[in-house]
């Protein structure tokens, strides 16, 4: 009996048990194999939980039996006491060590369209030989002529040279004290810096649907992917004793950009939506920096709210609402049942119902009248005596 | 050579609690405008918890910035403590905390409850958490958060009176199930969280502190002690508790208390006090303290409830 009315703590740690026992003992190794195998599946679970740490990730993907929702709330949860020790430095699209990036907005860019790595142009066949121990063979990667470039310049930076988007506006603000969603009280119209934290930490599947509502049809734009990028960023710190530079240690990182010509109304120029987000995740990229561009538009479809947006995509709270609906509703059931009983009993005589149904007839005047002869704090009994007169 | 490893420090314990000093600090000075704003809804950060979004993190944030050592927790769901979220709630605040529990609602100074408040009356110096899903009592005819902030700004509450007239009109009386909405202090209406009806009126002119927060939504506001909290109704047709009367608990015999209603397999169905502490007390015949609703069924501030008005 789920509602347990003896033994709810007992219940709940042999379910518990029952989980683990089910999904196999989490191992050290366990843990190496999904780190080192499934590096999508990490980097998802590390950029909606807001925490780049792929040891963690791998460990609560391993903890939850895979569950995406548990594994994200998990790493959240242990990421929301983390001290903050001290802030990055920023970076540019120039900074990222970049090992793809492509542009569909033009042929040819500035530093030229790098495929990197990608299944993108692949045939999805399910390799079955690898079922029987036949390892696939893999082409080994073909070393470049020359090395890749250090960095790449980004791709918005000729449009701006161009005259065809506005300058980027540098914000000197202290990291430190930028808006943060994650320890900000969240208010509407929110500041740019909560939306893009916002989406960096979004649900994929929920970001998506929105985004593709938006790009179906729904949308104002047909976006225009201007960049995406996937690469490394270095963390840099500053030495709190020194004051010298460095780097702290490297990051998968991954951002895209969309632009469209509508959007601002005017047709001068491209209007960009930029999503990045721990992790490669290119849908949500896409699909994020498409609603980044068109959530506030004085339009009612909710992928243009950016309170809509907001909301609706947040792992850990969309998932968490919806399953809280397994959690007992009893009491509010009754209440309503109540209200679904007097309906019955009053309006379509259903006589089998409370007894206040039967008092079909009374005009309010009599009730009012019959119910003052009771001691009026006796609200509840009132209306017994008031049916009893009735009936 | 100095490994990396020893200039990091050791791997820390949680904070005492779970939250961290700033999340502390934040949630107090967040509960305690509320309290000077009764009934307004003040946002706050909301921290993730090592529990489901959803399932009583707001309130469990209140309870985590309030709880210390010597601290008395009672958690409940649907009124009973053995339920087993209340359960796994209450086992996560002892364990951060180290407070004591109880499922006597007369000796706790934190109750945590999810859609429901008990039958004793609470005191001065208890505080009541109330977890909420929705705290916005304007959503079902504002959506927008920003205009419904503007219209609680303005004490624009026309449309919710509108929607109690519609349901007087269709159904010659109102058919608002939990989370009847109330006015407090005459000035914010407030959403009571989804409590039945039948607890409304506790939150009146009550000597104990009611926190209500929603952890998803991110909004927490109060009822201050001794507040005036009055739940919308029209003068000439007044707000009704859920219809219970002939209930009878199964087991104590009680009657006039908040009941579940229990479906047996004849078809008919069986009756039992859905605030399992206070039934605790009957069936061992402990002394009790107190209760909003009499014997009788009759509420303790004399004439705050009325007698029922069905229009023709």
């Amino acid at each position: 009996m789920y509602v347990a009315a003896k033994g709810g703590e007992d219940a709940i740690q042999h379910a518990e048990a029952l989980y683990h026992a089910l999904n196999g003992t989490v191992t050290p190794e366990l843990v190496h194999q999904i780190l080192d195998h499934m590096p999508y599946l990490v980097d998802r679970v590390m950029g909606e939980g807001s925490l780049y740490a792929p040891e963690l990730a791998a460990l609560a993907l391993a903890q939850t039996g895979g569950d995406l929702y548990e594994a994200v709330l998990l790493l959240r949860a242990y990421r929301s006491t983390q001290p903050r020790i001290a802030y990055a430095t920023a970076i540019t699209a120039a900074d990222l060590l970049t090992v793809r990036r492509i542009s569909a907005a033009f042929k040819d860019i500035p530093g030229g369209q790098v495929l990197g790595p990608t299944l993108d142009y692949s045939h999805r066949i399910l390799d079955l030989d690898a079922l029987d121990g036949i390892a696939p063979t893999p082409t080994a990667p073909a070393a470049a002529d020359q090395p890749a470039p250090r960095s790449y310049p980004a791709v918005a930076d000729w449009l701006r040279g161009q005259g065809l988007m506005p300058p980027a506006q540098p914000d000197p603000t202290d990291p430190a004290d930028l808006p943060d969603v994650t320890t900000d009280a969240v208010l509407f119209p929110a500041p740019r810096a909560h939306r893009l934290q916002a989406l960096a930490r979004s649900e994929t599947g929920g970001t998506l649907a929105l985004g593709y509502a938006s790009m179906r049809g729904y949308g104002l734009v047909h976006p225009t992917v201007n960049e995406l990028r996937l690469g490394y960023a270095e963390v840099g710190m500053t030495h709190p004793l020194t004051g010298e530079p460095f780097s702290a240690g490297r990051a998968r990182l991954s951002f895209g950009e969309v632009v469209n010509s509508g959007g601002s109304g005017d047709k001068r120029g491209f209007a960009l939506g930029f999503t990045a987000t721990l992790g490669w995740n290119e849908v949500k990229l896409i699909a994020g920096s498409t609603l980044d561009l068109e959530m506030s538009a004085s339009d009612p479809h909710p992928a243009h709210t950016e309170e809509f947006v907001m909301y609706h995509t947040e792992p850990v709270e969309s998932s968490g609402f919806c399953i809280h609906f397994k959690l007992p509703h009893y009491v509010t059931f009754a209440s309503n049942l109540d209200a679904v009983r007097r309906v019955a009993s009053l309006i379509y005589g259903e006589s089998e119902s409370v007894s206040v149904g039967t008092h079909n007839n009374g005009s309010s005047a009599d009730t009012a009248s019959a119910a003052g002869t009771h001691n009026n704090a006796s609200a509840v009994h009132d209306a017994s005596a008031v049916s009893v007169e009735a009936s | 050579m100095t490994a990396l490893a020893d200039l990091a420090h050791p791997r820390q314990d949680y904070s005492y609690a779970f939250l961290d000093a700033s999340a502390k600090r934040e949630l107090r000075r967040r509960i305690l405008k509320a309290v000077a704003i009764p009934g307004y809804q003040v946002p706050y950060a909301s921290r993730e918890l090592p529990i489901a979004r959803g399932w009583g993190t707001g309130g469990l944030q209140a309870s985590l910035a309030l709880v210390g050592p010597e601290s008395v927790v009672k958690v409940i769901d649907q009124g009973a403590d053995d339920s087993v979220n209340a359960a796994n709630l209450r086992r996560f605040i002892t364990r951060m905390s180290g407070a004591a529990t109880t499922t006597d609602a007369a000796r706790a100074s934190i109750l945590q409850s999810r859609h429901r408040i008990p039958e004793e009356r609470l005191g001065a110096y208890q505080t009541l958490v109330l977890q909420v899903p929705d705290p916005e009592p304007l959503r079902g005819v504002q959506s927008d958060i920003s205009k419904a902030h503007e219209m609680h700004a303005d004490s624009d509450y026309g449309q919710l009176w509108l929607l109690l007239y519609e349901q007087l009109v269709r159904f010659r009386q109102y058919v608002q199930g939990a989370s009847y909405p109330a006015l407090v202090n005459g000035r914010y209406v407030i959403s009571p969280s989804p409590i039945p009806r039948w607890d409304n009126p506790k939150l009146h002119q009550t000597p104990s502190l009611t926190i209500l927060a929603a952890g998803r939504e991110k909004r927490l506001y109060t009822v201050p002690p001794y507040t005036n909290v009055i739940p919308l109704e029209f003068s000439d047709v007044p707000f009704q508790v859920e219809d219970q009367r002939g209930w009878v608990c199964r087991t104590t015999g009680a009657v006039n208390k908040f009941m579940n209603e229990l479906p047996q397999s004849d078809g008919s169905a069986m009756y039992e006090l859905s605030d399992s502490g206070y039934a605790e007390k009957l069936k061992n015949d402990l002394p009790t303290a107190p209760t909003y609703y009499d014997e009788n069924g009759g509420f303790y501030h004399d004439g705050y409830l009325k007698p029922p008005v069905i229009l023709p």
